[in-house]
């Protein structure tokens, strides 16, 4: 279902642009397939990707090692989307990503979006060690803007915590990925606290990313749904929302208070809403919040948010009134998604009425924080 | 303009007992915590709930210095709205789930036993 169209990015360069204003992407995705991974994984989980790798894939979902298990609803030609869909090497990405005018951007993987659904801990753990070797030495190896978020499992908080301290000092790991898709226990769960220790003292930001599956773990339990359009915008959104009331649940921002946490590929309209919501309930139940010393939306305010898929309505001022309902002048982030079906090309940030200082700071200067990146922007 | 009424006597509100009354046209609540007197009006600042109506308790809070479990502390110190159980500090009147705000406290003092609180 994948299918092999060339570039249809040429002259798509955004007008309005400033010249001299550089634009970070904080959600590419490289193509991981079971098999670039075989000779970066240990034994005896190196035998299974080598069976895996003669596996049919289909888009972002492949048996033993991207169970997407969303095979029940009839799929249409020209439904999503007819481009290339992945990107199979740091040099054809890269010339996408100048095509799209993005100067740095962060790598995130295909297939492994799904890591979480995989139950037995140590083959997932051995496959997040692969991706990360194999990321690190083919995709992150040269000073041209590529940056990367090492995967972090969630089936092994001890293992990621190690993996993150391994890949901390590497010049061009720039962040840590949580697989947000079938996780469980949501990342509130105090197992996770070495991951968010590690991170807290390596000064790697952390960004939860679902992807689309049908599983029988809240919030992907979507067999009522008979369409990927439901399926879709739950297993994204609901799933930073699960994640988000999580970590609230047991205090993460407040226990750790220097840690970074983004969220990605669920827009942000969901940001307002949920923030409500919690200083709602929060009135009523602060006792089963014992860690927090203010109002849930002061933490809100301090997490990150990517762009992409972004809401368009028809009125994109309303799009501003959003940001301005949790201070996303200063936390959102710009993300395409390429080369995925619903990327989102920076002509669509631009759209929003915001002033130039704003546009700014949602195309480089919020990412630019939440990554702490070294180098001169 | 500021008034100041007679609200009862030292020996009818001992330690840990608290009372609402109308005073001025208002209800208020007077409160004896820890043999230190403190008066603060019976609103609460979420709904308009009638909040010295609720329950004195302490409260929960979880912070590093405990290990992040939870401790129970401030016992005496806090009053409930009965609505929608709202916390408030009496002795400072903050409210604990949004520490910005506040329900306004009144003045006590006690002369020969007898408890005067200012309204201004």
């Amino acid at each position: 279902m994948s299918n092999v169209k060339e570039s249809t990015l040429e002259g798509r360069a955004p007008k309005k642009l400033p010249k001299g204003d550089k634009v970070i992407d904080v959600d590419v995705h490289a193509h991981e397939t079971p098999a670039a991974l075989i000779p970066y994984c240990e034994m005896p989980w190196r035998k299974s990707l080598e069976l895996i790798s003669k596996a049919p894939e289909r888009y972002l979902d492949i048996p033993f090692f991207a169970p997407q298990m969303a095979v029940w609803s009839p799929p249409f030609p020209q439904s999503g989307s007819e481009r290339r869909q992945v990107v199979t090497s740091a040099s054809l990405v890269r010339k996408d990503l100048v095509e799209l005018v993005i100067d740095i951007d962060v790598f995130f993987p295909d297939k492994l979006l799904l890591l979480a659904a995989l139950r037995d801990g140590d083959y997932a753990t051995a496959v997040a060690r692969a991706y990360n070797r194999w990321l690190v030495d083919e995709w992150l190896g040269e000073d041209n803007g590529m940056k990367g978020a090492i995967v972090a499992p969630s089936q092994n908080p001890v293992a990621a915590a190690e993996e993150i301290r391994r890949y901390a000092g590497h010049k061009h790991v720039a962040a840590i990925y949580l697989p947000s898709c079938c996780v469980d226990p949501l990342y509130g769960h105090r197992s996770y606290d070495p991951m968010y220790e590690a991170a807290q003292e390596t000064d790697l930001p952390v960004l939860l990313h679902s992807v689309t599956a049908i599983y029988p773990v809240f919030p992907f339990n979507l067999n009522g749904f008979t369409t990927m359009f439901s399926a879709h915008i739950a297993s994204h959104g609901l799933s930073m929302v699960a994640n988000l009331l999580s970590i609230m649940e047991t205090g993460v921002p407040v226990r750790y208070p220097k840690l970074r946490i983004g969220f990605s590929e669920a827009g942000i309209g969901w940001v307002p809403w949920i923030m409500m919501r919690m200083d709602k309930e929060y009135k009523e139940r602060r006792r089963e919040l014992p860690f927090l010393t203010d109002l849930p939306s002061t933490y809100v305010r301090q997490m990150f948010f990517a762009t992409q898929p972004i809401e368009e309505p028809e009125n994109m001022k309303e799009m501003a009134t959003i940001l301005s309902l949790f201070g996303g002048e200063k936390s959102v982030m710009f993300a395409s998604d390429w080369p995925h079906h619903d990327f989102d090309h920076p002509n669509k940030v631009l759209q929003i009425p915001v002033s130039p200082g704003v546009q700014r700071d949602i195309l480089c200067g919020n990412a630019a924080r939440f990554l702490n990146l070294k180098e001169k922007i | 303009m500021a008034a100041e009424y007679t609200v009862g006597r030292t020996d009818d509100l001992p330690a840990g007992t608290h009372k609402v009354l109308k005073v001025g046209g208002r209800e208020i609540g007077v409160f004896n915590v820890g043999g230190s007197y403190y008066a603060i009006p019976s609103n609460c600042l979420h709904q308009n709930g009638p909040l010295c109506s609720g329950s004195v308790s302490g409260t929960i809070e979880s912070r590093a210095e405990t290990g992040w479990k939870p401790a129970w502390v401030r016992e005496g110190e806090i009053i409930i709205c009965p609505w929608h159980t709202m916390e408030f500090d009496i002795t400072t009147g903050v409210c604990l789930a949004e520490p910005r705000r506040r329900i306004p406290t009144y003045k006590v003092t006690v002369i020969d036993s007898e408890i005067k609180v200012t309204i201004p």
